[in-house]
């Protein structure tokens, strides 16, 4: 058992991480609380699953070019949520929150209409599994996690190396004075809203088709909640604070689910009690940046 | 004598209400919700009155927290659902009478809200709005756990009604009644806490709270009594809830319903008590009766046109449809509106238009 829970542990922390990761970088960046960041989790999986479903679909496309006109759809829907709802009212956070509420259960009525309520099967990936350890593991997780671990180390390369990553930290340290520098401050959110919604279709795909391998119209709920919850451990805005967020909220979970009689009723719920405690601690996260004060 | 006390009255009455246009049309709507029974609706529409009521004072109750304190908090279905389960418990399991029921689930969402108050106290911003969304979530889930004793999904149902003596047909228009009166008494203390003294302390806390510090307020306990009032109130909305539907379930810890007090109140007009109010008859009217008996639109498309619409108007009105009515009826100007209205999600507001 002992082995069970760091291997899968580690397994399914590396896949939350991509989760959060989106949902931190637009933070990060515009100051947006993105509720529909779930939406369009569930976006992905959904457009996935449409490219990819037998006849009365139109396309029967592949696997690889499937994801990748999902992901791309999916990130311009994001720019487009972007652009037309929370741009104008992006000085004010809890109409933002209203909003993009309210944008996600739009989307969920969308795929309510269009792919009824029943649970669709997505064709897996890749088959088989590895024993690592003397534990056995889909290989469909094995790479989840490494596809994962890949768009982080290339977000924070880009984040840090390319002339747009510069950009963006820019605004995200001074929004007035990045504007000032001549950085077009609202493109530059679209794009990077545009990077979260992708990275959220990816991680739709991956995760859904590693896990349960079922599409349902509310499964964007519980998604968003880990999301939130692993952000906010590791601190709003700080993508090194949402990995370790991700590590402990998926350890936290798997040492519930293989120890506590009953546990996987409580799973989302341990994510959420640990950030409560954690904020009770330390109000701004582990790795948060400073809360702006007003003037 | 008696001449002397009604022209005292009707004195005040008419300086205080009829010379304020708002507040004559407060009245007058008032008026209206009190004489909408002797259309004699059909019984279904009643109870969609009845429970705009209860909304209302949900909605009223977390616009005093947030609006005047700013405190961010999108888990308010944490003391409504309290409220609730505290009452069908208690009426249920342990078979006490429906007064006692509701002012145990009324305390026990006061104790709640203190709770949660000095737990919360350092958590600000965006911090705050998910942390308090993540409780009822949490207690849903401890509810979930121990299913023997609180019905986990199924929820708990047979409650005894609001009225138990009085006779079948009459129940609903008791209940309106009773869920107006409770209406109109909670609007006026909630508006009179937001406008007395206490209200302009805690909107000095939204603006500043380094400086309400220094001028010597204690700023914890301002905080924590604006979470508890507002506790209160949701708490008995809840308790009352549960006794007129006479069942209750996890909807009432559910995120939607939090949210239905954000979007009342944002719809409404965020820091005016009555702004809440307003909005919570206008989204339960669209909701439940008009896109269901004027306009029958397929169950699927009625919450999508509902969200779009509610969408629309806040991002055309981010101010709030009865501040705008209000302010048309005051003729403000423009700048003056905004000076002497002051929460800061106004004042980036303000900031970006100049």
């Amino acid at each position: 058992m002992f082995e069970e829970i760091i291997i899968l542990g580690a397994f399914t922390s590396g896949t939350l991480a991509l989760l959060a990761i989106g949902f931190s970088l637009i933070y990060g960046v515009a100051e947006v609380v993105n509720m529909a960041h779930g939406a369009l989790f569930m976006l992905g999986a959904y457009l996935y699953f449409f490219f990819t479903a037998p006849p009365p679909y139109p396309l029967q496309l592949d696997v690889i070019p499937a994801i990748i006109i999902a992901v791309v759809v999916t990130a311009i829907i994001g720019a487009i949520i972007y652009r037309l709802t929370i741009d104008p009212i992006i000085e004010d956070l809890v109409a933002t929150l209203v909003v993009t509420v309210g944008i996600a259960i739009i989307i969920q009525q969308l795929m309510l209409i269009q792919f009824s309520a029943t649970f669709r099967g997505l064709p897996n990936l890749v088959e088989g599994n590895q024993v690592i350890l003397g534990v056995t593991v889909s290989n469909s997780k094995i790479l989840a996690f490494a596809s994962s671990m890949l768009i982080f180390a290339c977000l924070y390369a880009f984040i840090a190396k390319i002339k747009i990553g510069t950009a963006m930290r820019a605004v995200a340290q001074d929004r007035e004075v990045a504007m000032l520098m001549g950085v077009n401050c609202e493109r530059l959110c679209m794009l990077t809203m545009g990077i979260s919604a992708s990275i959220a279709a990816i991680a739709g795909i991956l995760i859904t088709t590693s896990t349960t391998g079922i599409a349902q119209p509310l499964m964007w709920q519980t998604p968003l909640y880990m999301s939130f919850a692993i952000v906010i451990l590791g601190g709003l805005g700080s993508i090194k604070g949402s990995l370790i967020g991700a590590f402990i909220v998926g350890y936290t979970e798997i040492i519930f689910k293989y120890t506590v009689p009953g546990g996987s009723y409580l799973t989302g719920i341990v994510a959420l009690a640990v950030m409560t405690s954690v904020l009770l601690i330390r109000p701004k996260g582990l790795f948060g940046k400073r809360v702006e004060m007003e003037d | 004598m008696v001449t002397t006390y009604l022209r005292r009255f009707y004195t005040s009455f008419a300086t205080h209400i009829i010379d304020v246009p708002t507040r004559l049309l407060a009245f007058l709507l008032s008026l209206l919700l009190i004489a909408v029974p002797v259309a004699k609706l059909p019984i279904n529409i009643l109870l969609i009155l009845t429970i705009a009521n209860l909304m209302a004072i949900f909605a009223a109750s977390w616009d005093l927290l947030v609006g005047r304190t700013g405190q961010i908090s999108l888990g308010h279905a944490l003391f409504f659902g309290i409220g609730g389960y505290t009452t069908a418990l208690l009426n249920v399991k342990v078979g006490w009478p429906v007064w006692a029921t509701i002012s145990a689930g009324v305390l026990l969402a006061f104790v709640a809200a203190v709770g949660v108050g000095y737990l919360t106290l350092r958590v600000k911003g965006p911090y705050l709005a998910l942390v308090s969304m993540a409780l009822p979530i949490i207690l849903s889930g401890i509810i979930l756990y121990f299913k023997d004793v609180t019905g986990g999904e199924r929820g708990i149902g047979g409650l005894s009604y609001l009225f138990p003596q009085v006779t079948y047909s009459d129940k609903s228009l008791a209940e309106y009644y009773f869920t107006l009166i409770l209406l109109l008494a909670s609007a006026i203390i909630l508006y009179k806490v937001a406008n007395s003294h206490t209200g302009i302390v805690l909107v000095s806390i939204l603006d500043d709270e380094v400086a309400s510090k220094a001028c010597g307020i204690n700023v914890t306990n301002y905080k924590v009594m604006a979470l508890a009032i507002s506790g209160i109130f949701a708490g008995l909305a809840g308790s009352i809830f549960a006794h007129i539907l006479r069942a209750i379930s996890l909807q009432m810890l559910a995120v939607d319903l939090s949210f239905m007090a954000v979007i009342m109140t944002i719809f409404g007009g965020l820091g005016t008590i009555y702004g809440g109010i307003a909005g919570a008859f206008i989204i339960q009217l669209l909701d439940k009766y008009v896109l269901i008996d004027v306009i029958a639109v397929r169950t699927e498309w009625r919450l999508l046109i509902y969200i779009a619409i509610i969408i629309i108007l806040i991002m055309k009105w981010p101010r709030g449809v009865a501040r705008f009515v209000t302010d048309q009826i005051n003729d403000l100007s423009e700048e003056r509106e905004i000076e002497e209205r002051g929460p800061h999600i106004w004042k980036k507001y303000k900031k970006k238009k100049k």
